[in-house]
């Protein structure tokens, strides 16, 4: 089946309140969602979250990219129906190009956006889910809440609030201001029963970080993630036989190559996740499938902002992963002040959120929601 | 703090908050143009429209010393007490009023249920309904304690600036200056609630902290995207 037609909306959906981390403070998701037309006349919805500091893509960079390589190449395939088969995952996949520009840039989010919709697309022609390849291996999922880097009296008032809501696991972004006495007091709030794990996003250097690792151990840290800057492998290997808090690898994880040399180096206990960032879903079981094998263990995480349709990626991948001891997004009107499906994705009490059975993905995304926060609209024919 | 004056400055900031923001500055001078005048009346009609529903909700939570006044407010709301005043046909007659026609005023009842509808779908965040109750007390009240103050000026601002006459503006009337003490007995319920089910001083802050995290009054009079306008977090 072919693909006749792609629109690109940029979004600008503000938040209910600031989000921040050391590297960036955010008032509004900037996701692009892709939707796509087949020839059948079935709609598919893929979301890209473009992050400069993590795969180098701009919104700008992702959007043109999406529109002058990928929609130009897949406008072109006969795509085969879908199957209930993992491999048919992969297959999609491979049909989407992504470009490795160096170091820093590689067009991952742009993929992941088209990798999805296709999926959702052809799923949905099919009158099949998610699930009908990727078996729920639980009947629910269980996430985390995240408190942002704001001042220390919001964030102990965020740490009650999720007490509140019964969450049973809690990442504390950290920037090396106060860090000490923010974990001490988010610790105090919480009690000892709850989960707690930081997140540098790579504020630290090697020194500052096995310090403040010493710091902070006797709060019963779970894990560390991304204390430091994205480095070689050996570096990071030192940072984890260093410290007695696990360590988790998020910027330094975006390509299957890169999930081999830190797998080589034993250079983490963890791996952080994220489908946009991974390029898609396949690209993100592949490492999956490589961490299950050197026995490393999984996060899969989110990119802030996203809307209901990573979010229910995210819930089949969590439903299914092998290996996975922490899950964050499905945020939705908790942080969005309005979200794109009909139906609310944001988890309940204790963080637990259902199974998604329906086709595709499992939600309705509403178009007329698309419509009121696009800044930007791109149709390709 | 004592439970009545933190919830009554809490109520105090939103308002003034509110009662400040440019949108209320534009509801009351005139300088609003046709659109944005018809979305307000739109959105305030939708935000009450329900109001006997969710004070049901309220009255089937509600601890004995604050059923009488919820059961009181109810059957206010629906016309069944002495006055037989139905509130939502009062906001029925302003909807017509302003001149929408039929497929604005099917919206506004659609956008109305659509918002009871998310709100018995939305998975809960709290572990238990007398969270959810105070919550939802809260957020009444809340407009009850705004509306006792402002409800008048307001509807003497429509009456100005778009010719409405005072029969078309009951509602305002109903809930203006002179219902300040309906707006103390919304206070007592709210304080006899977190007695009767003993929240702690912690809980009850965490659970105003949540129910206000956003001024609801220009939330739901005037949408999501100007709220975020009006906080910065959208410019």
């Amino acid at each position: 089946m072919k693909i006749i037609e792609a629109t690109l909306f940029a979004l600008k959906i503000p938040f209910t309140e600031s989000f921040s981390h050391s590297l960036k403070s955010r008032t509004f998701s900037d996701s692009i969602v892709v939707r796509i037309k087949a020839a059948d006349g079935t709609i598919g919805y893929g979301e890209a979250v473009a992050r400069p500091y993590v795969t180098g893509e701009t919104v700008e960079s992702c959007l043109k990219f999406m529109a002058d390589r990928i929609w130009t190449k897949i406008v072109q395939i006969d795509y085969s129906q879908a199957e209930k088969d993992i491999k048919w995952l992969f297959d999609i996949s491979q049909t989407i190009p992504t470009e490795n520009l160096g170091e820093s840039i590689i067009y991952n989010a742009a993929k992941a956006g088209f990798e999805l919709a296709l999926i959702d697309c052809f799923l949905k022609s099919q009158n099949l889910s998610l699930s009908a390849i990727l078996p729920p291996q639980r009947n629910s999922v269980i996430y985390s809440g995240v408190i942002t880097a704001s001042s220390i009296e919001k964030a102990v008032k965020n740490a009650k609030s999720f007490k509140l809501f019964g969450l049973k696991h809690i990442k504390v972004k950290i920037t090396g201001e106060d860090d000490i006495l923010r974990i001490g007091s988010i610790r105090e709030a919480l009690g000892s029963e709850i989960s707690l794990r930081i997140d540098g996003n790579a504020i630290y250097n090697l020194d500052t970080a096995i310090a403040i690792c010493q710091d902070l151990a006797k709060f019963q840290i779970d894990v560390a993630e991304q204390l430091i800057q994205p480095t070689k492998p050996k570096i990071l290997a030192q940072l984890k036989s260093q410290t007695t808090i696990p360590q988790m690898v998020d910027e330094s994880l975006i390509t299957l190559k890169d999930a081999e040399s830190l797998i080589a180096a034993k250079a983490c206990d963890f791996f952080n996740l994220r489908i946009s960032k991974c390029g898609g879903i396949a690209q993100t079981i592949k490492i999956a499938q490589l961490a299950q094998t050197a026995g490393i263990k999984l996060q899969l995480g989110c990119q802030v902002g996203e809307t209901a349709i990573l979010s229910a990626v995210g819930r089949h991948l969590a439903a299914w992963l092998d290996n996975l001891i922490f899950v964050e997004g499905s945020y939705g009107t908790l942080l969005l002040s309005e979200d794109l499906s009909r139906e609310s994705i944001h988890f309940g009490n204790g963080g637990k959120a259902n199974l998604l059975r329906q086709p595709g993905f499992g939600i309705e995304v509403q178009d007329q929601i698309l419509a009121k926060y696009a800044c930007e609209t791109i149709r390709l024919f | 703090m004592d439970t009545r004056v933190l919830v009554e400055s809490r109520y105090a900031e939103q308002l003034k908050f509110f009662e400040s923001s440019e949108l209320f500055h534009l509801v009351e001078s005139g300088l609003g143009d046709n659109k944005f005048y018809d979305d307000f009346i739109a959105n305030l009609c939708q935000s009450h429209l329900k109001s006997p529903q969710i004070l049901a909700f309220l009255y089937a939570v509600a601890p004995p010393s604050v059923v009488r006044f919820i059961q009181y407010n109810m059957l206010e709301e629906l016309g069944l007490d002495a006055e037989g005043i139905c509130h939502p046909d009062l906001l029925r007659n302003l909807a017509i009023a302003v001149g929408f026609d039929r497929d604005r005023i099917e919206q506004i009842e659609a956008g109305s249920q659509s918002e009871l509808h998310r709100m018995c779908s939305e998975p809960l965040l709290y572990g238990t309904l007398k969270e959810l109750g105070l919550s939802v007390l809260l957020e009444v009240s809340s407009f009850e304690w705004m509306l006792s103050r402002l409800a008048g000026r307001i509807g003497q601002a429509l009456q100005q600036h778009l010719k409405l006459s005072s029969e078309n503006l009951k509602w305002f009337s109903h809930h203006s200056e002179v219902d300040i003490r309906h707006a103390e007995e919304g206070l007592d319920s709210v304080v006899n609630y977190v007695n009767h089910y003993g929240f702690n001083s912690d809980d009850l802050e965490t659970i105003l902290d949540i129910t206000f995290r956003e001024n609801v009054f220009i939330k739901r009079y005037f949408g999501e995207i100007a709220l975020a306008k009006e906080t910065n977090i959208l410019t």
